[in-house]
């Protein structure tokens, strides 16, 4: 169950070389939102775009393939998307609209549609969420302190950050590369990922992340019918190589791997807190 | 002998009234009151001290059928106050959230007054939520009308119900090109609808006032009198479609004409109910022996323009405009259909001129140095003005005069010579909106006030 | 998962055991018994103008479960009537509720019926002015004559603007004081917002016929669904932006999506480092952040079965796929 419900996974990349060539790893995001553009699944999509200081991605409503590749790549900073999904549904004028986001935002989306209370007319219009693994996430100042501080880089001449094999890594216009142990970073980690519960997206309707694939293909895993439906589009359409998530390494074991221990971590964080004082806890947003 | 009968609370408006009349002995209303019992929330006071962008959020929540011209009211007034002009584009965006506010509120007033309306050649009372026909694709196309109003009001609006895109010195956001085509496709969509529509009601409305007989829904069949609903009060209002404040140059609604009384000097005093009919649908009227006192009892506060009541509305609109003259209850619903293709059509003007990449928001917004600033919208239900001070950003002073204040009195006058059984057909095609009627009385000094400020 | 495993049939599929009618929920409290102060207990007439007959031809493909629509009220206090306005903005949804689950017994803006009858549901809007001896009596007769009690928006559940009343306008200055309807009756159900979207509406309307007429799995569903909002209703009558501060931020709990600003209806939020930032010049106190806030609440039970009760909702509103 760590990894929740899922229909399908497999490893995939983007087949269009434009889209990998500054995507994080397989593209997935990039290059199923263009295919949803181009077919009507969606009039435009909630993504995290360049915003006015380096890594520091604002939401934007991207309604065309060239807004989508500005706005490629992870950037290991919170990016409030959900905070624009009512606004592409209003003075955006969208009737099917995409968002990607981390598991948390996947799980407020979700929220959004089940409990609408504040989020008119939203619910029916979410026409495709890519959800992306997330373990856990850094506030704007943290990710500058470990890259500017600790990996000693200017935010401006970073290219691309990374997260694996127990390494934080950035790399710079100039070719370098600077690493720091990952256990350096946790303290900047931000407080309120330590209650979040889910690895993999679980209630998006296609996740997706490098975990589990070899490097420049992505894990994706179909959930709902209607993620599974329009991945199987666009697998059919040929945007996409796939190899079974089975021949490659180091494959799903990894993946519940992490998730089991985000989940066995968390659940220990929210068991903490239940006792965090003296006769008095803190609250538990899960009951 | 003239005898006392009460309905209340009166139904199917927005929020609590009754109808107090004195009756002859046919049961002929020879004095009525119509008065409204919500309690005031007082918002011209709680706004008092609150911040010039919170003012009109907090007027819009007056009411949430007319929540576009509250919140376009309310903003306009802070702007007239602080003397702020807004751009145009900001401005065609506020016309196209009237219009769409006043397809929605047209088509729901529909609902409300079908039940006392008949199938045309049939004496069967149009029931609104049959799954019948013909009546359920009348209610469907209802529905759909007021879902293009509501869906513009969403994009142009952010919120159909209580808007959040406007604010004090234009608009947060303008909308884009997809918006703007999508505009224009609903209202495209709806014209037809609309038109079909339009002259649908207008024959049911027709076919009441031509029947002899009639009753409310549920009710007793009674004869009608000549000139049902008629009064001799005179009209107001701004504009067709959109209104006007304090800093045009052409001005066209003038404070120094409004007088306000109170409700001790207009409403009955204290009165016994005499005549009682527990078969008035559903619940029966007041029972013989209670004790109403009208003038203790009042929510509102009598506001005359020239001295006297006026009617303001669609009709007073199209008398004022276009010289439309026909009177009585029916008349003033006629008018209110024939408002339907105006709005539509304004809309698709408003939405094709708007530049999508124009500014929406004034470079300067100032504070306010305590000038009295007005302004007045034409609201579904006729002229709703909003009046302000605003000094350094807060509000200091508030004063909202909305239309269904200014009908109360008007519609007292318009219940006599009518059988007190259908009284609640006139108070109805007045489209009542009573949450926001709660306006506070001006004492005379202030109104001076008011006064000399416009005119230095 | 065995909570929703047949979710399916709930609307489309064939027809279960017919259920027995009514019985009261466990889940639900009883409505405060209050010695009955008037005798005067007018029969339950259904409004001439509301009553929808029984017609099963027209969704003759969807056989339903239960037959007996259940009776919802909507009362109106010192509210605008926009959260009136939200609920028929479910547009053709309207009669499809209408026709197939509930009966609007009740509802000054909309039915002739002028005193507040017997009803399933009462739906409560607006906050209650204390000095109005009719509005005291109202909500309490509301209370006693309703199994459930929605406090139907944000002023009837916290105040909201209602909040700011401080009297002083005429004709009537000693209406100073509204207080949420909590503060004098126990209510069952909070749906916040100001107005409450009509999709929330909507969900309730339709978990609440779930809960009193359904079979037993429907009632779990339902009060599983709707046990979230009866929480709210527990958690007290004061709402503000800065619930977001106090039991979110404060309490390590927020991760920055953004849902508080797109749900705040007067645009008063913005994110500041990562995290909300409440103008409280601006805010109205509807509670409506708080609410929408994956960090408030969120069930898994409910939640990770997200497509199949959407399933569930747009085939009771005859809008489903299959």
């Amino acid at each position: 169950m760590v990894l929740g419900n899922y229909k399908n996974c497999v490893s995939a990349r983007a087949a269009d070389p434009a889209v990998l060539s500054a995507s994080q790893d397989g593209g997935i995001v990039t290059q199923l939102f263009a295919f949803a553009l181009e077919e009507g699944i969606i009039d435009g999509a909630v993504v995290a775009g360049p915003g006015d200081e380096p890594y520091k991605p604002e939401p934007i409503v991207a309604t065309t393939v060239a807004e989508l590749m500005e706005a490629r790549g992870t950037r290991y900073t919170i990016c409030p998307n959900v905070a624009m999904i009512k606004e592409a549904t209003r003075s955006y004028g969208l009737d099917k609209v995409g968002i990607v986001g981390t598991p948390c935002q996947i799980q407020a989306v979700r929220k959004a549609q089940l409990y609408p209370m504040g989020m008119r007319s939203v619910g029916d219009k979410i026409a495709l969420a890519i959800g992306i693994f997330c373990m856990e996430n850094f506030p704007y100042q943290g990710l500058e302190t470990m890259v500017e501080d600790l990996c000693n880089v200017k935010m401006e001449s970073a290219v691309k950050m990374d997260i694996g094999k127990g390494k934080f890594s950035v790399y710079t216009s100039r070719g370098a590369v600077s690493q720091i142990p990952l256990k350096l970073t946790h303290k900047f980690e931000q407080p309120g990922c330590h209650v979040c519960l889910d690895y993999v997206a679980n209630l998006a309707d296609v996740s997706t992340g490098s975990v589990g694939s070899p490097d420049g293909w992505s894990t994706v895993l179909t959930r709902t019918k209607k993620g599974e439906t329009i991945w199987g589009k666009a697998i059919e359409a040929g945007y996409f190589e796939t190899k079974p998530i089975e021949d490659v390494k180091p494959g799903l074991g990894l993946l519940t791997k992490l998730a089991t221990e985000k989940i066995t971590k968390n659940q220990k964080t929210l068991d903490e807190r239940a006792t965090f004082g003296v006769d008095k806890g803190l609250r538990n947003p899960y009951i | 002998m003239s005898k006392v009968v009460e309905i209340s609370p009166t139904t199917r408006h927005e929020g609590h009234t009754k109808l107090t009349m004195q009756v002859d002995d046919s049961g002929v209303v020879t004095r009525g009151d119509w008065l409204s019992l919500t309690p005031v929330r007082g918002i011209e006071k709680l706004a008092i001290g609150k911040s010039m962008h919170q003012a009109p959020k907090i007027s819009s929540r007056v009411c949430g059928i007319c929540p576009i011209a509250h919140t376009l009211a309310g903003t306009e007034a802070m702007e007239a106050s602080i003397g702020c002009i807004i751009p145009d584009d900001a401005y065609l965006l506020r016309v196209i959230l009237q219009c769409a506010n006043r397809v929605s509120s047209h088509a729901l007033h529909n609902i409300l007054s079908l039940p006392d309306m008949y199938i045309p050649g049939t004496d069967t009372h149009i029931n609104p939520f049959t799954p019948e026909e013909p009546v359920r694709s009348v209610a469907q196309r209802i529905q759909k009308l007021r879902e293009v109003g509501q869906t513009v009001g969403e994009i142009v609006g952010g919120e159909p119900i209580h808007p959040s895109n406007p604010r004090v010195g234009g608009m947060y956001k303008n909308i884009s090109p997809r918006a703007q085509t999508k505009i224009n496709d609903l209202v495209k969509e709806a014209i037809p609808l609309a038109r079909d529509h339009m002259d649908f009601m207008i024959s049911v409305f027709k076919d009441w006032d031509d029947r002899p007989m009639a009753s409310v829904a549920g009710g007793k069949e009674v004869e009608k009198t000549e000139k049902f609903g008629f009064h001799d009060q005179g009209y107001m209002a701004s504009d067709t479609l959109y209104g006007s404040s304090s800093l045009d140059l052409d001005q066209k609604w003038y404070p120094e004409r409004w007088t306000e009384v109170r409700p001790w000097d207009w409403y009955q005093g204290e009165l016994e109910v005499s005549l009682e009919d527990p078969d008035y649908p559903i619940g029966g009227t007041t029972p013989v022996g209670t004790k109403v006192w009208p003038a203790m009892e009042a929510c509102t506060g009598v506001p005359l323009y020239d001295g006297a009541p006026i009617e303001t509305g669609p009709r007073a609109r199209l008398a004022m405009f276009r010289n439309y003259d026909r009177k009585g209850a029916m008349g003033l619903q006629i008018a209110r259909q024939m408002e339907y293709m105006d709005c539509l059509y304004g809309m698709l003007d408003a939405v094709e001129a708007l530049d999508t990449n124009g500014k929406v928001i004034a470079d300067d917004i100032p504070q306010g140095d305590g000038t009295l600033g007005w302004a007045a919208n034409e609201a579904p239900r006729g002229t709703d003005i909003h009046l302000t001070k605003v000094l350094n950003g807060k509000v200091q002073w508030y004063s909202l005069l909305v239309p269904t204040t200014w009908n109360f009195p008007t519609v007292s006058r318009a219940l006599e010579g009518a059988p007190w059984q259908l009284t609640e057909v006139i108070m109805r095609a007045y489209d009542p909106c009573v949450s926001c009627a709660t306006h506070m009385m001006v004492v005379d000094d202030s109104k001076k006030v008011v006064a000399q400020k416009l005119f230095q | 998962m065995g909570l929703l495993s047949n979710l399916k049939k709930i609307f489309t599929g064939k027809k279960p055991e017919e259920p027995e009618a009514a019985p009261e929920p466990v889940t639900v409290p009883e409505p405060v018994t209050v010695p009955k102060a008037r005798p005067e207990a007018k029969p339950a007439v259904k409004p001439g103008d509301v009553k929808v007959e029984k017609k099963p031809e027209i969704h003759e493909k969807e056989e339903k479960p239960v037959a007996e629509k259940i009776t919802i009220g909507h009362v109106h206090m010192s509210g605008c009537t926009g959260c009136l306005v939200s609920l028929a903005d479910n547009y053709e949804g309207l009669f499809t509720l209408l026709d197939n689950y509930a009966d609007l017994n009740y509802c000054l803006t909309l039915a002739d019926v002028r005193d507040i009858p017997k009803m399933d549901v009462a739906l409560v809007e607006g906050s209650v002015c204390i000095n109005d001896h009719h509005s005291v009596e109202d909500i309490k007769k509301a209370r006693r004559n309703a199994t459930i009690v929605v406090a139907l928006g944000s002023c009837a559940a916290y105040g909201n603007i209602t909040r700011f009343a401080r009297g002083g306008q005429w004709n009537q200055p000693q209406h100073e004081n509204y207080v949420p309807i909590g503060d004098l009756i126990n209510v069952d159900i909070y749906l916040p917002a100001c107005p409450p979207s009509p999709e929330s509406i909507r969900n309730v309307a339709v978990m609440a016929y779930l809960l009193l007429r359904g079979t037993d799995e429907q009632k779990e569903l339902a009060a599983a669904y709707l046990k979230p909002l009866m929480d709210l209703a527990q958690r007290g009558t004061e709402a503000c932006g800065c619930d977001l501060i106090y039991d979110v931020i404060n309490q390590g709990l927020c991760m920055g999506c953004g849902t508080c600003v797109a749900t705040c209806p007067v645009r008063a939020i913005s994110m500041e480092c990562g995290k909300p930032n409440i103008d409280r010049d601006l805010c109205i106190k509807c509670g409506a952040c708080y609410a929408q806030c994956p960090r408030s609440f969120f069930n898994f039970d409910v939640m990770n079965q997200f497509e199949a009760i959407g399933e569930v909702i747009d085939a009771a509103m005859g809008k489903g796929d299959e």
